[in-house]
């Protein structure tokens, strides 16, 4: 199992595309940090009236909704480029034990975004920091790192979550096209619609969409209609159905 | 060791592989023919646990595939040279196959030299010629010094000389006492590289045997020349062989040339030219695969 791991991670380390998505994330953060600055400075030409409806100036509100799509790309990206390339012929006559293959696979990723989201969230909240300095609520979005950990977790557990839905939908569908038109609907599409559906359906459905599970997950969303533990079994409920799936489809069909 | 038994794969309807049994040992090179679409291919992704067969079974020194441990230590294959992901360096490439079955890097380095790959090891593998990928795919195969080795097509794509190449280390590979499996659907390939041959058309056996007896059985006639043929065609029809003339000659059959020659000279009837003739292994192959070609030109010239 130990090999199969080493493999994996050296396959993921050897290509570019996953240099490419960790730019894209570093990318992601440097606007983040700029929008935030920008904001800071707006608030501090505002009058006192006017500062109070300002939003927190936090980099992590536009990096995590990237970064959830990015991660997601490089868990999907992880498995279709194999199907697309024919690489996954090779690979399972190296490696035909399918569930140590699906395994390490699951475990590379899990542990690499993990490492991503772990640095993402923590540069997020420290370039935030740095740029609001002493300033009070709600311009700054934390008063302590203490304050910040809920938060920060759950942002770090919906980026793993992403990808790990996005390496599941590549067993699935084999397709990098395909995999990615998925996550996109999930992630931007689905929770759109769901708020054309009639009153109270709208609520309840767009309260289960994964761009709105981090914030339930954290707690710290006022009255927000799952509890931190429902939102992190409906995380839960997508990890399984998408690995489910995708391993139904590695098991079951031929390669 | 390779061992096929009654394996049928089924794809919705077609029959791609319909109870094909047969057996490869160690020693020698096995060629494995048959015209595009005759199953080749599938046989070899059901040996090696890609496909899973709808019944019968495929095993490997005794072995399923998909129940051995660091499977490139005991089989090597060579199944798609294209099937790689052009994005890594043909070192990269190799060292992921390499760790997945716990193989050092300097094996890697090794096997990149033995197939004449070193000084191209740092480029990526989508910039490389077929046959470059070929040999990357034959430094796949080596990568664990199995005893059994599949290759599907392996000279597609190679330049004379890599041809050449790929020949010799397929004999090199039985001589060392190797099990080796190798498709084409060239009979003049397989003449010069197998021992045995295993000739299958819509994914049944049509025959197996060694390449010595495949000519032998393909024997055609004996050409023989005689300034008397008239009395020549009287001892040969006594003696039970079938004679039709031939341009001024005879086409023999039912009678080896040894015995021809015996009886004109027990009847002191000169003879002027003796020829054994065989029908090329090719026509064989296609005598043999007529019934059986799934894609044809509407008009067959033969």
């Amino acid at each position: 199992m130990t090999d199969v791991l080493n493999s994996e991670l050296l396959k993921l380390r050897s290509v570019r595309s996953t240099t490419y998505v960790l730019l894209a994330i570093a990318a992601s953060l440097l606007a983040g940090a700029l929008i935030s600055y920008l904001m800071t400075a707006d608030w501090d030409t505002s009058p006192p009236d006017l500062r109070q409806k300002f939003g927190a100036a936090d980099p992590g509100v536009m990096v995590v909704p990237f970064g959830q799509f990015c991660l997601g790309v490089l868990g999907a990206l992880a498995i279709t480029s194999e199907y697309g390339s024919g690489m996954i012929r090779t690979a399972l006559v190296s490696v035909p034990r399918r569930k140590a293959y699906l395994l390490a696979k699951t475990l590379v990723v899990a542990g690499v975004s993990l490492v991503v989201a772990l640095v993402t969230s923590f540069l997020a909240y420290q370039a935030g920091e740095l740029i609001t300095g002493d300033r009070p609520r709600p311009i700054s979005a934390y008063d302590s790192l203490g304050d910040a950990v809920p938060t920060l977790s759950a942002n770090t557990a919906s980026l793993v979550l992403l990808a790990l839905v996005g390496l599941g939908l590549g067993f699935l569908l084999r397709s990098t096209a395909g995999a990615l038109v998925t996550l996109c609907g999930l992630l931007f599409v689905l929770p759109a619609l769901t708020l054309l559906l009639p009153h109270p359906w709208n609520d309840r459905a767009y309260s289960v969409m994964l761009p709105t599970l981090a914030p339930q997950l954290s707690g710290e969303l006022p009255d927000a209609p799952l509890s931190p533990l429902g939102a992190g079994l409906v995380m839960l409920a997508y990890l399984v159905l998408a690995l489910g799936a995708g391993a139904t489809a590695l098991l079951r069909r031929d390669a | 060791m390779i061992q096929v038994r009654q394996l049928t794969k089924r794809y919705r309807t077609t029959r791609a592989v319909d109870g094909l049994s047969f057996e490869v040992e160690p020693g020698y090179v096995a060629g494995f023919l048959g015209p595009n679409g005759a199953g080749k291919s599938t046989t070899m992704r059901a040996i090696l646990g890609l496909d899973r067969p709808t019944s019968g079974e495929a095993l490997v020194d005794g072995r399923r595939y998909a129940d051995i441990r660091r499977p490139m230590h005991h089989v090597g294959a060579l199944l798609d040279a294209g099937a790689v992901h052009g994005g890594r360096s043909a070192y990269d490439h190799l060292r992921v196959l390499a760790r997945s079955n716990g193989i050092k890097d300097a094996r890697v380095v090794a096997t990149l030299e033995q197939v004449g790959l070193a000084g191209v090891a740092s480029r990526r593998v989508g910039s490389l010629s077929l046959g470059m990928k070929q040999r990357l795919g034959v430094a796949a195969a080596l990568l664990g010094d199995p005893g059994v080795l599949l290759f599907d097509e392996p000279v597609n794509g190679l330049d004379p000389e890599g041809i050449r190449w790929i020949r010799h280390l397929m004999r090199d590979l039985a001589r060392e006492g190797r099990t080796v499996l190798v498709s084409s659907h060239l009979m003049s390939e397989m003449a010069l590289t197998a021992d045995r041959v295993i000739v299958i058309g819509r994914g049944k056996l049509i025959l197996e045997a060694s390449m010595r007896d495949l000519q032998e059985k393909f024997k055609k006639d004996v050409l023989v020349r005689s300034p008397s043929p008239d009395a020549l065609l009287a001892v040969l029809g006594a003696a039970g062989a079938t004679a039709r003339s031939e341009d001024g000659a005879l086409s023999v059959q039912g009678l080896d040339a040894p015995g021809i020659a015996d009886l004109a000279s027990h009847h002191r009837i000169p003879i002027h030219e003796l020829t054994p003739r065989s029908a090329s292994l090719e026509d064989a192959y296609l005598e043999l695969t007529e019934e059986s070609v799934e894609y044809r030109t509407k008009e067959t010239v033969r």
